[in-house]
Order: C-alpha cells, then structure tokens, then sequence
C-alpha cells in the first residue's frame, strides 16, 4: 500500500513536470522564431514572407518569417525550401519563382490548392506577387513582404 | 482523429492530472464516496469545454488560460480535499468566473472608452471603500468583508482592478491627465498631476490601513513603484517615491502593533509557538511533513493549519503533494508572468501596455507575497492565492483580470493582422 501511494504521488509530480515541459517547449519555439525573424528581416534587401496565423494555434513548427534569396519550393517533404508539416499541405504545394528580379508564385498541383488574396491560384499559372499579397495554404497563411518596393 | 491524444497538447496533461487526482482521493478516503469521481469528472467537463471554446472562436493567446487551468485544477483538487462543501462552492465559483472571463473580454473589446474614464474609476473605487468602512463585517480579523443576501465578499478585490485600471488612464501620456482645458503652465500642471497620482495612491492605502489589510498595501504600492519604474518620466520623482516609504515603513513598525507583531513573529515564530506563532510554524511542520513526494491525496494532515484554504493552501499542496508540487506551482506563476509580460511587448497601445503590466505585475506580487509569507521568507501578510486559494471575490477578480488580459492578447494580433511596414 505504501509502495502504491508513493508511486500514485510520483506519477501525478511527473504530470505536472510533464505540462511545465509542453510550456516551456512551446516558449522556446516562441523565443527561437522570435530571434529567427529579426535575423531574416535584417538580413539586408531580400523580400520574406511573414506568417500571420497565430502560430500558437498550429500544431507544427512554423517560422515567423521565411527569407525569398532563391527560388524556393514550399510543401510538406524535407526536401523542399520551406517544410511545413501542416496535413492539408501537399508533399510539394508550391514554387517561389525569381526572374529578374520579380517574384512568381506557382502552384504545384496541390491537393487543396494555394489562394493568393483569397483567390484561388490555377495549376502551373504563375502570379507576379507584389507587397502585401496574403498567400494561404492549408491552415497557415502569409504576407508576402518585398522590402525594396516598400522604399 | 488520433491526434487529440498527443503529448504535445498540454491540455490533455491537465486532464491526466485531475482524473489521477480525483481517483487517488477516491481511494484514499474513507469511507468511499462515489461523489467524488462525479465531482472529478464534472471539472473535468468544464475544463474541455472552456478550452474549446478559447481555441474555436480565436480568443488570442490561448497560454494564459491554459496555465490558469492548471493552477484552478490543484487549487479545486486541494480545496476539495480539505472540505468536499467548500470544494463544490469553489467549483461554481470557478463556473461563474469563467463564464465573467468571457464576457469581460467581450465587453473590453467592444467598448474603447476605457482610457477616458479615469474619474469615474476615482470615485467609484473611494465609493466602495466608504461603503466598507460603513457596512463592513469583521471575518478572520480583517474588516472588509460586506454581506448581501447571505453571501459575503471584498470590495477590495474590485479596488484592485480600478487602482491598475486608473494607473494606465494615467501613464497613457504620463502626467497630462488632468487639468488640460485649464490656465495653468505647463510646469504647474505637472506638478499638480503627479500630486493627483501620489495622492490617490495614498487614499487607497489609507482605507486599505483602516481595513487592516496590510498585505494589499504592499501590493498597491509595490504595483505602483513598479509601474512608475517602467513608464514615468522622472527619475527624481521616482527617487522621492521610494525615500518617502522609509519613513512611512519606520513609524509603521514602531507604532503599529499589528506590524510588529507579523515582524517579530517572522524573525523568531519559536518565541510564542502557542500564539502569535502557531499558524507560521504548523505552515512549516506541513511544508516538512510533506517531503519530496508528499503524503498522498487525503493522508495528510493539512487541517492542523489555520485558514488553510485560503492564505496556506500552500503549504496544504506541499504537504499532500510534494514540495516538488509546490515548486512547479512557482514555476507555473511564473510562467504565467511571461505569457503576460510577452502579450505587453507585442501591444502597441500605451493605455494596453499600462494596463497589462500593472496586471501581470500584480498576479506576480500577489503570488510572491503570499508564498514567501507562507514559506517564511518574507513577513506574512494575509492575501489570497490567486486562482488557488478558496473564495469568490478572489476568484472573480482574477478572473476579471484575466479576461482584460486574454483581450489585450487579441487586440495585439489584430494589430500586427493589417500592418506591413515593420522592420524598418
């Protein structure tokens, strides 16, 4: 019976711990991203795309900010540029496309498909993206943020 | 489906917690009770259901309230355990303050007056005190309880939330509240200002003195102190703030019997063990009873202790569960604390940024005096625990508190939603 109680007890100070620990992970995710973002902003002239959900809300790992120096993919396998775990995000959903210095978005056959401004973006077309463009896939939506055009 | 159950969702710790606790106590106390499991089971209900209204309806930092869950949880879990009456009259105190959490942040978002009322959060606050100082009943030493109906409660609690609320109308432009239509220069009008501010401080803890709630006193003034600390203007000002508490602090303890008795017995509680000592040191031999691990839900004695639903429920959870328990509710505070203090540095409002620090500060303070009071590190000073001690009004207001928080949250997303030109 002792032996019981103390393990009863043990268990219910490891629950506690156990919460404690889920919080200050998800704080340190806060902090690192927090850090990640001001790196990607002062990194010079390159635009970035900002996250807008509450990032609190999503159940994977999102950054605030995403730096655009190269064309970049977007989707859910490790291979792509940008990786987000989000389930209604296909394996590859996007590209980021650079000519000449202007920036394209192009959907990549996506499952449930990429809006920009709220309208949804037709397979294989390629949209010249401007400051202030709201990009949404899946559950996580972004701000296109082009620093140049802003000056 | 599955994914409810991950570990990576603190919630469900939250509910691991109160079905482990529920069914100890079950086993634990004789004879059984079947109650108790339905009692469990009904928090349990209240909890998801909270929770999931905060997560679907996109309240804002959805943090605070989980951490506040976890610290209501031990508190009913405690309270329950020491007197199933009292921990049924918690739980529906609990109800009602939820449900308040909700509507205030409603009201406080609706409503963007806030920051002009600051007269009428003056005289409503002198109001309730002359109201206590008439109507008051004395309950457990201290004169502040009013009774309506049957049912008691502090009006302090509600001073509470007026004095930070005032104190943001205030530091929204530091010292130009006041007297802006009038003749005076600008000098004069400063100087009139900070008076007004020093001098409304002083009523409240006046009243608060003839209450004889000296713990709220150290609380007012220490939110005050630090307040003025992050958002006044004059350092000199500042300075005189704190040089003037010495000598306030000396005739305190020469000629206040009351706050020379709680020193005394702070330094040396072994002197008169059977008196004046008797609640510090039963706190102390509960804080050891309990070691690592603690007693277990129910085999304890926690009822040696005096008031100890209310100001010692601390040290009850120590003995019952552990000093490592106790420890994680620190940190739990804590914790609370950050959540706070990050929502104030993303607000760009001055008036939101007053009132979350002033509220944050506040939870803090509360904890600490009343913790280090109960672990003697500090003079003890009777205050509730917020969220975990037994009592309505102190439940409310923090709840109050905490919903004026939870919108302050949301007004910061709303914020950063239309706006482009950061990083500049």
């Amino acid at each position: 019976m002792g032996i019981l109680t103390l393990l009863m007890n043990f268990i219910f100070v490891l629950i506690i711990y156990c919460f404690i620990f889920s919080i200050i992970r998800l704080i340190y995710m806060d902090i690192k991203s927090m850090n990640y973002y001001y790196r990607a902003i002062g990194n010079g002239n390159f635009p970035y795309l900002k996250l807008i959900n509450q990032r609190e809300l999503l159940n994977y790992k999102v950054e605030e900010a995403y730096l655009l120096s190269k064309d970049s993919t977007i989707g859910r396998q490790d291979k792509n540029t940008i990786v987000i775990k989000d389930p209604y995000i296909s394996g590859q959903h996007a590209q980021i496309i650079i000519k000449e210095g202007t920036y394209y978005i192009k959907d990549l056959g996506s499952k449930n498909g990429t809006y920009v401004n709220d309208k949804l973006l037709r397979s294989g077309y390629e949209w010249k993206l401007t400051n202030g463009d709201k990009i949404r896939m899946g559950q996580v939506e972004f701000l296109f943020v082009d620093v140049l055009a802003k000056r | 489906m599955f994914e409810i159950f991950t570990y990576r969702k603190p919630i469900n710790y939250v509910i691991m917690l109160n079905l482990l606790a529920y069914l100890i106590m079950f086993c634990n106390l004789k004879p059984y009770n079947v109650e108790t499991l339905a009692f469990g089971i009904g928090i349990i209900v209240m909890i998801c259901i909270t929770y999931f209204i905060i997560l679907k309806s996109n309240f804002g930092d959805e943090y605070l309230f989980l951490i506040v869950c976890m610290l209501i949880s031990l508190g009913i879990i405690m309270i329950y355990r020491l007197d199933n009456n009292t921990g049924i009259k918690q739980a529906i105190w609990t109800a009602i303050g939820i449900v308040l959490f909700f509507v205030t942040c409603m009201i406080f978002r609706l409503i963007k007056i806030w920051d002009s009322l600051a007269v009428c959060y003056m005289v409503t606050s002198v109001f309730l005190y002359l109201i206590t100082l008439l109507l008051g009943r004395n309950i457990n030493g201290a004169t502040n309880w009013i009774v309506i109906g049957g049912q008691s409660f502090q009006p302090l609690e509600i001073s509470k939330i007026l004095y930070i609320l005032f104190l943001a109308c205030y530091f929204k432009n530091p010292d130009q509240l006041f007297f802006r239509s009038s003749k005076y220069d600008e000098a004069k009008r400063i100087y009139l200002n900070k008076f007004i501010l020093v001098l409304f401080t002083f009523i409240n803890i006046f009243f608060l003195m003839l209450q004889k709630e000296w713990g709220s006193i150290l609380l007012f003034f220490l939110v005050y102190i630090i307040v003025l600390y992050v958002f006044g203007k004059d350092r000199i000002f500042f300075l005189c703030n704190i040089l003037m508490t010495i000598p306030v602090a000396l005739f305190g303890y020469h000629f206040v019997y009351h706050i020379r008795v709680r020193i005394d017995t702070w330094l040396n509680p072994w002197k008169d063990i059977a008196g004046k000592g008797y609640q510090i040191t039963q706190s102390l031999f509960a804080i050891y009873s309990g070691g690592y691990f603690g007693t277990g839900l129910g085999l304890g004695r926690p009822d040696m202790v005096p008031a100890v639903n209310t100001d010692f429920i601390f040290s009850a959870i120590c003995e019952e569960m552990g000093i490592l328990t106790g420890v994680a509710v620190i940190l739990l505070y804590m914790l609370l604390a950050y959540r706070g203090l990050k929502v104030v540095m993303k607000v760009k409002s001055k008036f939101n940024q007053v009132l979350g620090l002033g509220i944050t500060t506040m939870l803090g303070l509360q904890t600490f005096i009343i913790i280090g009071g109960v672990i003697k590190l500090i003079p003890l000073t009777g205050i509730t625990l917020p969220y975990i001690s037994y009592g309505g009004s102190s439940l409310i207001s923090s709840f109050i508190i905490l919903g004026i928080l939870q919108a302050i949250s949301k007004e910061d997303y709303i914020d950063s939603d239309g706006e482009i030109d950061e990083g500049e």
